[in-house]
């Protein structure tokens, strides 16, 4: 029984075979990708990178089929160190460089929690297998798995970037090459979620439904602050990774949703909501690693991330810009597109779970609800920023102007992503059933039936209406409407010339959502103007932030804390042998005076 | 009687480790202590006349009173360093601090180990004694040697306490120790005169100024 060594050393269940998929759809047009993106740098970088690569991806693999708590921690630190190095690969920068270490304090303070969890489980239940935990969690007392509970939560909230751990996300993913990027946002955040169902409820579910509303409140909080955040934010792939935040949280909807209505005995909705939740996360891994690429394949051409110094490179860059449109209308959630089709699942969760609840889970339904509805608005909001402000328009620097084309193989990943979106969205009849029969499993409802039939028609069906009926827009515009063409210029305020100054800048777009949400983003602006005289302004400067309430009011205050405490520390240590001796023998004298109470 | 006047010479000699000024000093009255160790391990020797116990206490005389002390006496020669020690606690508190220590451990033998057989108490509260006090030397002597040989008085007496409580610890693990403490002193030795040389002292306190 009582063992170090543990006896499942694997353990491939449908869930882990559905994370399996996950992790190869991502990784392997990633890697295609990044044959391309990384053709410049020299033969000893390109192999380290491929070697990282390689080792990131299969320690992922190994992290979701670890049959045991001890492999799992081996695998999920691996992984955790690969992508530190992957991060900071660009060591001659000093912001890589310290992004790096701003995602490896996150990374291994979660990893604490998450070791002091499986330590805890390891002493109630002499083993570290899962088929054991599961026997032993039903002799655990109440307190215990609550704390169990939280501090895996934790750990794992900090890997996945959930509010307020998030913290570490927008350093780290813009840092890392982009077809790292791809992987870190679509798949390790995944991992997490895929530990939180393992643990939460296949190992120690069903727990009390409190923590379903926790995750669920999480989730809320998590999907409007990421959205919001994306909103302010003009570096392109930082915007995206405030996008995984949001989309995190969208996924936790859908596990919140499980969580909380399976210990009532509601086992459809249940099923329903994981469904919903893993159907997010395999669609947020698929959009969100094509638009990673594509933010790479753009950054390769200009060397730009700034979205306001981009513009016009649809024209240049045609195949980048369809395929970032494609990304972006699956995230945003439009149909016939992938992103729709799991929003949708995770409404019909809530909806159903808002005629089964009662009272207050009633209300707290509904509100999640709306939430989910104002994100799903917002990323489409943000979206339209990103793609209006970098694609369209007349080019706002040179550097966008003289861009290239990316070259085959980065082509080729893209494709090979943007393809998986359209066909998750359209093919969703086929891709729901084998996801809800993980998910019956995951909860252990084999009976369940859930109803699925408007989803599995509604995406091909709204795919066709707007097939038909797009064309027949084009087809009257084309020939009905339009009978001659003049040709002006455009009128331009009295202004001599329109040239890319006289653009909308993607500050001026988020302008109405700084004002909305100034409640929380706390803007603050500054201007300065010189003036010549009073009627004429020789320049003028305006300058707007948001406040970083997480980073300010919490990280920044307890780094000062850790710091000052260390400083204190420090005069422990006053390079005198004498006093070091006199510490040992301090301790042995109260070692000592302890085992004499006894 | 022959333990009890074995015990206290021991005992007594441990104090005057505390009180020494001079390197010199310290080393004989080191010297003096492994006598006294010698005595007790082959008064046990004789009464449980085990054979094993005479080649330990052979050990005992031929390393700790005749070579070790030999050897830091040879250095403290060859370094040609003035005498002091450099107390950082003065001889009269240091005695008084002994005490207490003495007193200490008379306490915690009584309450953690409660002995019955008298004359092995009192062995192990000489022994607790004069861990502390070997200790002690380490703390407040500001000279390498002080650090050596307090760490020896307090090898003396953890191997006191092993054959006062446990009637003498494994053979093997005997020899071993012997070699251990044997091959610290041969390295401790060349060390100080390395030092010696390269900054022209062995005050550990002028250490501090490592310290970034």
């Amino acid at each position: 029984m009582f063992s170090i060594f543990p006896k499942q050393l694997f353990l491939v269940d449908p869930l882990a075979v559905f994370f399996l998929i996950v992790i190869g759809l991502v990784c392997v047009p990633s890697a295609i990708f990044s044959i391309g993106y990384m053709k410049e740098e020299s033969r000893r970088k390109k192999a380290i990178g491929w070697s990282l690569l390689v080792i990131f991806a299969l320690s992922m693999c190994l992290v979701v089929t670890a049959g045991n708590l001890f492999s799992f921690l081996v695998f999920w630190e691996i992984m955790s160190l690969a992508s530190y190095f992957l991060v900071v690969s660009d060591f001659k920068h000093e912001k890589s460089v310290s992004a790096g270490t701003i995602y490896l304090i996150m990374t291994h303070a979660g990893t604490a929690c998450i070791m002091a969890a499986f330590f805890m489980l390891y002493n109630y239940a002499g083993s570290f297998d899962y088929n054991a935990l599961k026997e032993a969690i039903t002799r655990l007392p109440a307190n215990f798995i609550n704390i169990i509970f939280l501090l895996l939560f934790i750990g794992f909230a900090t890997k996945a970037g959930v509010v307020p751990f998030h913290i570490w996300l927008p350093y780290a993913h813009p840092q890392a090459p982009s077809h790292i990027s791809s992987i870190m946002s679509g798949v390790m955040i995944k991992i997490a979620i895929y530990g939180m169902i393992r643990f939460f409820i296949t190992i120690l579910g069903p727990g009390p439904a409190w923590w379903g509303a926790f995750i669920l409140t999480f989730g809320i909080i998590s999907c409007l602050v990421g959205v919001i955040y994306a909103l302010m934010e003009h570096d392109l792939k930082k915007l995206l990774a405030y996008h995984s935040v949001e989309n995190i949280g969208i996924i936790l909807l859908g596990v919140g949703t499980a969580m909380f209505f399976w210990p009532l005995g509601i086992a459809p909705v249940a099923a329903l909501g994981i469904c919903a939740g893993l159907y997010h996360l395999v669609n947020h891994a698929l959009f969100k690693g094509l638009l990673f690429l594509c933010s790479g394949s753009v950054y390769k051409a200009t060397g730009l991330r700034d979205i306001e110094k981009m513009g016009g490179l649809i024209k240049v860059m045609p195949a980048t810009a369809l395929f970032f449109l494609i990304g972006a209308m699956g995230i945003s959630a439009l149909p016939p597109l992938n992103g729709f089709v799991s929003e949708w699942i995770t409404f019909q969760a809530f909806f159903a779970g808002i005629m089964q609840a009662q009272g207050g889970a009633k209300f707290f339904m509904i509100l999640s609800t709306a939430a989910l509805a104002l994100t799903g608005g917002l990323a489409a909001a943000c979206f339209v920023k990103a793609f209006g402000i970098s694609f369209l328009a007349m080019p706002r620097s040179a550097r966008a102007k003289e861009a290239k084309e990316a070259g085959f193989s980065m082509k080729a990943g893209m494709v090979i992503m943007s393809g998986c979106v359209i066909m998750f969205g359209i093919g969703a009849g086929f891709i729901i059933p084998p996801i809800m029969n993980i998910s019956r499993g995951v909860i252990g409802a084999d009976s369940v039936r859930g109803s699925f039939y408007m989803v599995s028609v509604l995406p091909p069906l709204i795919a066709g209406v707007l097939i038909v009926s797009g064309a027949a827009l084009f087809l009257w515009f084309k020939f009905g409407m339009r009978t001659k063409q003049v040709s002006y210029n455009t009128w331009d305020c009295g202004y001599y010339r329109t040239d890319s100054r006289n653009e909308y800048t993607a500050t001026a777009f988020s302008k109405p959502f700084r004002i909305a949400f100034s409640f929380f983003l706390l803007p603050y602006r500054k201007t300065e103007k010189i003036r010549d005289s009073f009627y004429h302004v020789r320049k003028f400067t305006y300058e707007t932030h948001t406040t970083m309430i997480f980073k300010n009011y919490f990280y920044e205050p307890l780094a000062r804390l850790v710091y000052s405490a260390a400083f204190k520390m420090r005069k422990l240590q006053p390079g005198s042998i004498h006093l070091y001796i006199f510490y040992i023998f301090i301790t042995l004298a109260g070692l000592l005076a302890f085992a004499s109470l006894f | 009687m022959t333990l009890a006047f074995i015990l206290s010479g021991f005992l007594v000699v441990t104090f005057v480790l505390v009180i020494c000024k001079r390197i010199t000093a310290l080393i004989r009255a080191f010297r003096i202590e492994s006598v006294f160790l010698f005595l007790y391990t082959l008064y046990m020797g004789i009464t449980q006349r085990h054979a094993d116990l005479f080649i330990v206490c052979g050990l005992i005389f031929a390393l700790k009173a005749v070579i070790i002390p030999f050897v830091l006496l040879r250095i403290t020669r060859r370094i040609n360093v003035e005498e002091d020690l450099g107390l950082l606690v003065n001889p009269q508190l240091s005695m008084v601090i002994a005490l207490i220590f003495a007193y200490l451990s008379y306490l915690f033998a009584h309450k953690a180990m409660s002995l019955v057989n008298l004359a092995e108490s009192a062995a192990f509260i000489v022994s607790i004694t004069a861990v502390c006090i070997g200790f002690f030397i380490m703390v407040s002597r500001m000279k390498a040697l002080g650090q050596i040989i307090g760490l020896l008085v307090m090898e003396n007496g953890i191997f006191l306490a092993a054959g006062s409580i446990a009637g003498g610890m494994p053979f093997f693990i005997e020899i071993a120790l012997f070699f251990d403490v044997f091959v610290f002193v041969v390295i401790v030795e060349v060390f100080v005169y390395k030092v010696n040389r390269l900054f022209t002292h062995i005050d550990t306190s002028k250490m501090k100024s490592l310290k970034g």
